[in-house]
């Protein structure tokens, strides 16, 4: 024997004193049930804090309980511009769930919107084709200004590598920077002098549907998520992106043509923004303005995550985001709570779902 | 010409410390492994805190800095703890947090009424006697207090990062987080540093931007560059040094934006403010032209880490 | 003589599944004790729990007659064990010393570097080797990265010495030389865990050997009171021997590469001017160890990673050097990856998903439009039944359930689905317990008396040995050798670390 073993009173752990050990461990899967609740406590959870902190900015749970549920299903007018509002949220969520399909982290949706809009407002100032197509080439004007404009990033992404992420919002900046340009020059309303565009004629509006102040963008939007239900669950397409999604490397290895599937997913990413946009100009303002775009880009990203990417799923969530920016407008006005409350409450939402799905991806054990 | 010249480099170190600031943040936690795509929110916290901690407080404007670097690291044990102890993803996580920074930042500052409220800022301080020497006394050593201590930090974390065991283990978690575990250093305490530590330095740069700078706190006035910022540290390879010289460009062309209307030449307004956006795409571009945009990537960048897991 | 090490009634479960159930070992000062089993038997689970990264459920370990608790790394550290991992725990980027201070960071980082310096002077003498210690150890070889590991350990004072699978990565020579070092070390005083499957490195350097079977610890013993068949037979629970069955009916070339070379400035792994030619009706054994240029080959074959020069041809008609995956396939080409759940399968989609993705094109199961899940839930219900892939308990599980067999089984499923023409398997049976691999063995054998041509690349000189019609040896991205079977096992191995 050479040297001894290790001092061993001086090294030694002791044996009995030391508590337990918590051990993190992956679980494959866990009961659907369990995985509703878990979400669920977890919404419950960031709606409890959101509560808080609106008591804390001085409204209290009767006046929240009036604005959230009360003030708005009370009338038809209130249920109304949930509905209204609801058309936009539910298409910008279809373009973050589209996107986020095959990994593609959207972050620009706004710019694509404001793209969109920038595009039919384009060809409603210039009069441009047919009065009885107008709408329709807007409608596609609007879309192909939302893929111009996610354009760059993708091929950024895709060729050089360059992260999404970062691409996509630097260039939110840069279309509003390109809005206000507009806004304040050119297409400056001549009318009021106002820093908005010109109204669109009535030719160039979403007709309205006869019930309060609805108008067509609700049925489009509804329509697109259908469509996007089929590419996504039924098609073939759909069938690829869910590899893409799941492990690329395998996707290409098996023969499925991963940069025509992730190209096209973010291009019709893209071009759904600029519907969005389309169907706030032409569907609730009848102009463009320069705020219109304001906050869709995380509520899209919240609604495609609360919806788990399913189409279908984003029909409903929009539909609560829909309350949340209706319930906010009024808070702002009666509280003076800032506009930004809905961004803050949509932030608290995620996290505390993402957190909550923790356990359901994790078992924590202790073990002594 | 040559006093435009000298005026616009003058006043640029005063645009670069934030991108400075912000960067080498975002470099300590993502040294970590930890993607860290909140830097944009936790400039707003840090630039509403030091606003509000001045008019408050009062006191020296340097209180009002701590203040706003502790105040960041407070928010980011939320994102910390998302990450590293509930591995929630990385991206969802970070920009959850700029828009709950934005959001709260935006609340408590209508509420406290501080917005738009004018604040005592800092004032340059003369290293007499280098602040005498000609053009470089007046662009190097007659700047304020945050500006001494920038070069300060960027010395020490170089220093830390190569030469201390602390550097060797947070490089250790963002390379390999196995074999730093098995080697006995604690991941996630040492990701949740890094995290915190980052933040600090973020909202330090965000404090900046309202006590320093603009002498007023506005919403939403970071305006961007924290994403620049991340720009920045992908362009730098997560090297300080390479992200200090991105920070003195990008300071240089915002010091520049001002100055060519103030002077006379004729572009369109919205167009100058689209510059440093632009400009970052540019850089971005050009640096993935060169290497691919992963090169000096942490390896594990964007990777929870658990020990028990069984393949 | 004293235990070094003493375990007793370990158990531990991973999400559900028992991988330790009451294991017991017993491990002496100046020995060299095997622990011996199949892959999944429950032996690095069982090692990781004694070098503190696993927390045991139950049970109770001694060290030197001393109960103790291993609370983490650094817990088994102070107690004089280390580990050398059967994947590397280095940090690529950093240097040796670096790494050697990560692990050993006691006097800081200047006296720490100097500390260092002096035990690994120290060392050298009674290891008998030295490594490059300013490289990245990324740029060292994998024999090389093993030596900075065990340094790393032995810097560290460890007088319980656990190593995981050390030779699997090794030439015979390296693996030889390994050992012996080990021996040494036992002799001065060390207590020395080699855990490994290979019975021939038990037999000539274990002193006594301990066998694991599903978790338990089944019986302890000295190599010479057994023979061979006999510890198979404990490793294995029934004695199943593969035997040798050449070619019947080799027919015209079905895959040919001439000067196929991949991009890459002069590493170790650039494919360079391979020519080969595969016939119809065998197997051809591409060996080499790990690292010579055999992924690349994967990669451009699969067509994952394009080919920089030469051409690759199907059938001798079809040139698919630039085909996409998916002509490839169509034309016949079917692919068992190295990495299952890499290249293999997307272990986050169903079972269903898995098999029906194989023959997507074919609109089997719906065209364009409209997938048909029905019918690729049933195709995948007959095919998972065909090929015994156990373990399903509804197709629309996740592949990720699936164990290693099992899911090899499951891209086997699917890759003989349209009676390929050529058979691109890497590393088949890694990870595999004997009889799984038994079974994938069969499986490849009779696609080749189906009148396949099978390219078999695997690390596993035995497994070329026992199934290949004719071998090739890769080295440092070249074809350096080629033989028939059956084929000399020493002129193969000194094939693949010859330095010419």
């Amino acid at each position: 024997m050479a040297e001894p073993i290790v001092a061993l009173d001086a090294a030694m752990p002791a044996p009995s004193r030391r508590p337990g050990r918590m051990t993190v461990e992956i679980r494959q899967t866990s009961p659907a049930g369990q995985k509703i609740l878990i979400r669920g406590a977890g919404l419950l959870i960031g709606l409890a804090i959101s509560v808080a902190i609106l008591a804390w900015a001085g409204v209290g749970l009767g006046n929240l309980a009036n604005e959230f549920v009360y003030a708005i299903f009370s009338d038809s007018r209130s249920v109304a511009s949930v509905l209204i509002q609801m058309a936009p949220l539910l298409i910008a969520g279809l373009a973050a769930c589209v996107a986020f399909r095959v990994r593609f982290w959207n972050i620009g949706i706004e710019g694509q919107m404001i793209f969109g809009s920038i595009a039919a407002t384009l060809v409603a100032i210039t009069d441009f084709g047919p009065p009885a197509l107008r709408l329709v080439v807007m409608l596609m004007a609007a879309a192909l200004g939302g893929m111009g404009w996610i354009f760059v990033p993708v091929a950024l992404k895709l060729k050089l590598g360059i992260s999404e992420v970062v691409s996509t919002l630097l260039l939110n900046y840069v279309a509003l920077n390109f809005l206000l340009h507009l806004l304040y020059g050119s297409w400056q309303d001549p009318k009021s002098s106002f820093p908005h565009s010109e109204q669109y004629d009535a030719i160039e509006r979403l007709s309205p549907l006869g019930w309060e102040n609805v108008t067509l963008a609700l049925p489009l939007a509804l329509l697109l998520a259908l469509l996007l239900w089929w590419a996504l669950n039924i098609s073939r397409f759909g069938f690829f992106t869910r590899f893409v999604h799941a492990n690329p490397k395998m996707a290409k290895a098996i023969g499925i043509p991963v940069l025509g599937v992730t190209c096209a997913a973010a291009l019709l990413s893209g071009a759904l923004a600029g519907v969005a946009g389309f169907a706030i100009s032409a569907g609730i303002e009848y102009r463009m303005t320069q705020s219109f775009f304001f906050g869709y880009g995380f509520s899209g990203i919240l609604i495609a995550f609360l919806a788990r990417n399913n189409p279908i799923g984003v029909i409903i969530v929009a539909f609560f985001v829909a309350i949340l920016f209706v319930a906010g407008q009024s808070l702002q006005v009666f509280y003076q709570i800032p506009g930004a409350i809905v961004q803050l409450i949509q932030a608290i939402v995620v996290i505390s779902v993402a957190a909550a799905e923790f356990f359901i991806r994790h078992r924590l054990k202790w073990t002594r | 010409m040559a006093d435009f010249i000298l005026n616009w480099l003058v006043v640029s170190p005063a645009f670069a410390v934030p991108f400075a600031l912000a960067a080498l943040g975002l470099i300590v936690a993502e040294k970590s492994g930890v993607l860290f795509l909140g830097a944009e929110g936790f400039m707003l916290v840090g630039a509403m805190t030091g606003a509000g901690a001045l008019i408050v407080m009062g006191g020296h404007p340097l209180l009002a800095l701590l203040a706003a670097m502790l105040a960041a690291a407070l928010v980011s044990l939320i994102f910390a703890f998302l990450v590293v102890v509930l591995r929630v993803d990385q991206i969802i996580a970070g920009l959850s947090m700029v828009f709950l920074c934005q959001g709260l930042t935006s609340l408590i500052s209508t509420q406290q009424g501080w917005t738009n409220r004018p604040i005592s800022g800092l004032d340059p301080i003369a290293l007499w006697p280098l602040s005498e020497l000609p053009v470089l006394g007046r662009l190097l050593f007659h700047q304020d207090a945050v500006f001494y201590a920038t070069i300060v930090i960027f010395i020490a974390f170089h220093w830390v990062s190569t030469r201390s065991l602390l550097g060797l283990r947070l490089k250790a978690v963002g390379e390999n987080p196995d074999a730093a575990d098995a080697a006995g250093v604690n991941v996630g305490l040492y990701r949740f540093g890094a995290v915190l530590c980052g933040a600090a330095l973020i909202g330090l740069a965000g404090a900046y931007l309202s006590v320093g700078v603009a002498k007023i706190w506005v919403d939403g006035m970071a305006g961007g560059r924290g994403w620049i910022a991340i720009a920045l540290v992908i362009f730098a390879r997560w090297q300080p040094w390479r992200a200090l010289a991105g920070a003195v460009l990008f300071g240089c062309i915002e010091a520049l934006i001002p100055r060519i209307a103030a002077a006379g030449i004729q572009v369109p307004q919205y167009f100058m403010l689209m510059t440093p956006y632009v400009a970052t795409l540019a850089v971005m571009i050009w640096a993935a032209l060169l290497r691919s945009p992963r090169t000096g990537q942490p390896a594990s960048l964007g990777t929870p880490f658990v020990r028990e897991e069984r393949r | 003589m004293t235990s070094a090490l003493e375990l007793s009634g370990i158990s531990k479960s991973f999400d559900g599944f028992r991988a330790i159930a009451a294991a017991d070992l017993d491990v002496r000062s100046g020995e060299v004790h095997a622990l011996l089993g199949e892959n999944g038997a429950g032996k690095s689970s069982l090692m990781n729990i004694v070098a503190g990264l696993y927390a045991p459920d139950e049970g109770t370990i001694r060290v030197q007659g001393r109960p103790v608790r291993i609370g983490g790394p650094l817990d088994a550290r102070r107690l004089g064990i280390g580990m050398v991992h059967q994947h590397y725990k280095l940090v690529k980027s950093f240097s040796a010393l670096e790494n050697i201070l990560l692990a050993n960071p006691e006097g800081g980082f200047a006296r720490g570097r100097a500390t260092i310096d002096t035990a690994l002077a120290r060392l050298a003498d009674s290891i008998g080797f030295t490594v490059d210690l300013t490289k990245p150890v990324g740029a060292l070889s994998i024999a090389e990265q093993q030596r900075v590991e065990i340094l790393k350990m032995l810097v560290g004072g460890a007088r319980l010495l656990i190593l995981d699978e050390p030779t699997a990565v090794l030439t015979d020579m390296e693996a030889e030389r390994l050992l012996a070092m080990l021996r040494h070390l036992a002799s001065e005083g060390a207590a020395v865990i080699l855990v490994t499957h290979k019975l021939g490195d038990v037999m000539r350097h274990a002193d006594r050997l301990t066998v694991m079977r599903n978790g338990k610890t089944i019986a302890t013993a000295t190599p010479g009171t057994l023979n061979a068949g006999e510890l198979t037979k404990l490793v294995v629970g029934t004695t199943t021997t593969e035997c040798a069955a050449p070619a019947q009916n080799v027919g015209a070339p079905v895959l040919s590469l001439t000067s196929v070379s991949s991009g890459g400035n002069g590493r170790r792994e650039t494919l360079s001017d391979v020519t080969l030619r595969i016939c119809s009706g065998e197997i051809y054994g591409l060996a080499g160890v790990g690292g010579n240029g055999q992924t690349e080959l994967a990669e451009i074959l699969m067509g994952v990673a394009t080919a920089a020069a030469g051409r690759i041809m199907l059938e001798e008609t079809v040139n698919i050097t630039h085909a996409a995956p998916k002509t490839r396939r169509a034309k016949g080409l079917a692919v068992i990856p190295a990495d299952r759940h890499s290249y293999g399968l997307a272990s986050e989609l169903s079972i269903a998903d898995n098999y029906a993705i194989g023959d997507v094109y074919s609109g089997k199961y719906g065209g364009v439009l409209r997938m048909k899940s029905s019918v690729a839930q049933s195709a995948a219900g007959v095919a998972v039944a065909a090929h015994d892939v156990q373990g399903v308990r509804s197709l629309a599980h996740k592949a990720a359930l699936l164990s290693g067999g099992n899911a090899q089984k499951l891209v086997i499923a699917r890759e003989f689905a349209g009676a390929p023409r050529v058979i691109l398997a890497h590393s088949p049976s890694r990870g595999l317990d004997v009889r799984a691999a038994a079974a994938v063995h069969a499986r490849l054998r009779s696609a080749r008396d189906g009148g396949a041509g099978i390219l078999l690349i695997s690390e596993d000189l035995d497994e070329i040995l026992l199934l290949a019609d004719r071998i090739g040896v890769m080295n440092r991205g070249r074809l350096v050798a080629e033989f028939a079977a059956p084929a000399d096992r020493q002129a193969v191995g000194e094939a693949m670390v010859s330095h010419g």
